[in-house]
């Protein structure tokens, strides 16, 4: 009896940084992510490599710590910005997948959405040559419209015919897939890169190697409007009557509907919001951190949102940390590989097991909360 | 019109294997968006599993193919474990533990197959070879016009697919561990008040899953890839459980959905070539079986009943 006790008491301890209620929202994430650092040492230990130095490594490629030497027009501020370049998509879809959590809705067509939107600004704007005022908010519309419409036609299938948005959205991730391929080997190959042909730099949302205080630099304009549309979906979310009747029609379908809630409306409006979410992040993936497309692939980032946009809580503030994490692993590889020599596939391996770990966040916090019933009972029969 | 038949069979009839994984495991009420990162995994520990044996024993990988479908099945069932812990243990969303377990799989096996490729065999290489599996024609049969086309040039892992299909669907709708593992999907609570353990049903189907799909990712494996390398994720998990949601998660009509999937993939490559377009064409015919899913589910979704307690976590305490 008194050895359980003991026990109880110990991992009761160890749990103390995560106990209390109020702020579990950032610490169950935290405690994931130092677990999974944990796990990835080990791995790198087994391989035989010091973790600290290719953690450190990982930093330094990511332009948080400052590397040992750099190239010409190369300094920690330009590896950081090519991270916030590299993080501005992310951020757009993980709250695109976010927004249709809210309403019970899994968006798994992310990548679809995305490249619909980027191919349909590539051939509109970026080969029109038109001047970068006009361009750059054009690529923008027609990223937002694009998406839309898109989510929306998943939305309104659900609705008007049940069709499930998960058969919606692969369904149509393939056909965006393979009809863009057709028509980009059709007419708008680049026969050398295999990819489409460049787009003009004023239509592109992120300025390439710009020349500042003797550094060259790539500015994404999309990061500023990313944060901005972060803390306006907050606001939407949490003030605003469509946020709060998106989510009711999320946590229960029925309750709403008794309420009087539209809960077709809402579905085919979330979908709308997600899709132009996703549509922004195609535009500033496609016509930003990249300049053209390459056929018959879905970008990684489709998939890699749902599970940001959970570590963040589907949270938008949530989710600019842990885009800035993912990103960072993401973009650190590659230094971290050529300095520690160890294979660069690693850093999936990493945030694989961080969201691994985070989606026992939901075991951890009700683990915390009877161990702490159980301290309680403990206190009170020895007192 | 023999190629359509015999390519789209050996498409249709792998997805077919791991949709009924999906449906077992969604039948007991676990969502499993898994399927994906199970075939790869499983696929992973086959090809692992194969290359290896041919290089200890000096033999031929191609004539590994039922060690590797062996080794497959537990590789793929050992991953599943991961789903099974974390959406009936540990009460994780299992939606996200499903994306969640996808990207690690795609993750691990990449890493581990050039890792393992630098330090067994000293080569970079991101994967593993395998060839494609031997095929046979049944003579006789063969010669009947149009079904003929089913009996030739069958690929071995068919048969053990249409066994073992005919033996899972045998035990979800006529054993009691079938109806057990139905019940658990749409009343949990009367399953438990029956006496039987929740828990250990859902769990058991999850594993199934990962068993089948597992099966399935090594068939693609040894057929269409001729290898193993990170072009197994190429989205098959996501097109079964379409195909099953399609079929109403039931297994009569998934099969017909997983049928009209391998025909119209076949059928479109086919058409492609027969009217020798070029190649950039064939895109445009691929997407035939994709489109077709979509007109077809406008009318017949409107009856379409997910089972009632999917993907809720259940909570013996909960009324």
């Amino acid at each position: 009896m008194s050895k359980n006790k003991k026990k109880v008491s110990l991992s009761y301890r160890l749990l103390w940084p995560i106990r209390n209620e109020k702020w579990q929202p950032i610490t169950i994430p935290v405690f994931s992510i130092l677990i999974s650092f944990i796990a990835a040492a080990i791995v790198i230990l087994l391989l035989g490599k010091n973790p600290i130095i290719a953690f450190y490594n990982l930093f330094q490629g990511a332009g948080i710590f400052p590397k040992a030497s750099y190239a010409g027009y190369k300094s920690m501020l330009t590896d950081f910005l090519s991270l916030l370049n590299a993080m501005t998509p992310l951020i757009f879809a993980s709250l695109a997948v976010a927004v249709a959590l809210k309403a019970g809705l899994f968006n798994i067509g992310v990548s679809g959405q995305m490249l619909v939107s980027g191919f349909l600004a590539t051939i509109i704007v970026g080969y029109s040559g038109l001047d970068a005022f006009i361009a750059k908010p054009l690529v923008l519309m027609i990223g937002i419209v694009a998406g839309g419409l898109m989510g929306g036609l998943v939305g309104w299938l659900k609705y008007k015919f049940n069709i499930h948005e998960v058969v919606t959205t692969i369904m149509l991730n393939y056909i965006a897939q393979y009809v863009i391929s057709f028509f980009i080997h059709m007419y708008y190959i680049d026969p050398v890169s295999r990819q489409s042909k460049y787009i003009t730099e004023a239509a592109r949302l992120t300025l390439v190697d710009v020349e500042l205080a003797n550094l060259k630099m790539d500015i994404s304009l999309g990061f500023i409007l990313a944060i901005a549309i972060a803390i306006f979906i907050k606001f939407l979310m949490d003030k605003t009557v469509v946020g709060y009747e998106i989510k009711a029609v999320g946590s229960n379908r029925n309750a709403a509907k008794y309420t009087g809630i539209k809960v077709g409306k809402n579905t085919v409006l979330a979908m709308v919001i997600s899709g132009s979410l996703a549509g922004l992040a195609g535009v500033t993936y496609y016509l930003g951190y990249f300049a053209s497309i390459q056929p018959k692939v879905l970008s990684n980032i489709g998939f890699d949102s749902i599970a940001v946009a959970l570590l963040g809580n589907t949270h938008p503030i949530g989710i600019i940390f842990s885009s800035f994490l993912v990103s960072i692993i993401d973009e650190g590889s590659t230094y971290m590989s050529s300095q520690a020599g160890i294979r660069q596939e690693i850093a999936s391996v990493i945030i694989g097991l961080i969201l691994l770990f985070s989606a026992c966040g939901a075991y951890l916090k009700h683990k915390v909360s009877s161990l702490k019933e159980k301290e309680v009972e403990r206190k009170d029969s020895e007192s | 019109m023999d190629t359509i038949i015999i390519d789209g069979l050996s498409f249709a009839l792998p997805l077919f294997i791991m949709a009924i994984g999906g449906i077992y495991s969604e039948k007991s009420g676990i969502t499993n968006l898994a399927l994906e990162g199970f075939q790869g995994f499983g696929a992973f520990i086959g090809a692992l599993s194969a290359v290896l044996i041919a290089n200890a024993y000096g033999t031929d990988v191609e004539n590994l193919f039922y060690v590797a479908l062996l080794f497959a099945m537990i590789g793929g069932m050992g991953f599943s474990v991961i789903h099974a812990v974390l959406s009936i243990k540990f009460k994780a969303n299992q939606v996200i533990s499903g994306v969640v377990i996808n990207i690690l799989a795609l993750a691990l096996t990449t890493f581990l197959t050039t890792q393992i490729n630098a330090l067994v065999f000293g080569a970079a290489s991101d994967k593993f070879r395998l060839g494609v599996s031997e095929r046979f024609t049944i003579e006789g049969l063969a010669d009947i016009p149009v079904i003929g086309a089913v009996f030739t040039d069958v690929y071995p892992f068919q048969v053990i697919i249409i066994v073992i299909a005919i033996f899972a669907w045998y035990v979800l709708y006529k054993t009691r561990f079938g109806l057990h593992l139905r019940a658990s999907g749409e009343n949990p609570h009367s399953v438990d008040a029956a006496g039987v353990d929740v828990a250990k049903i859902r769990f058991s189907a999850v594993l199934i899953s990962g068993l089948l799909s597992g099966l399935a990712g090594m068939c693609f494996a040894y057929s269409i890839s001729a290898q193993f390398s990170s072009s197994i994720y190429m989205g098959y998990g996501f097109l079964a459980i379409a195909a099953l949601i399609f079929g109403n998660w039931k297994i009569l009509p998934t099969l017909a959905a997983c049928l009209l999937f391998g025909f119209a993939k076949s059928g479109g490559t086919f058409i492609s070539q027969a009217l020798a377009l070029p190649s950039s064409f064939t895109d445009l015919f691929m997407i035939l079986p994709y489109v077709l899913t979509l007109l077809l589910l406008i009318f017949f979704s409107k009856s379409n009943q997910a089972p009632r307690a999917l993907g809720e976590i259940y909570d013996k305490g909960k009324r």
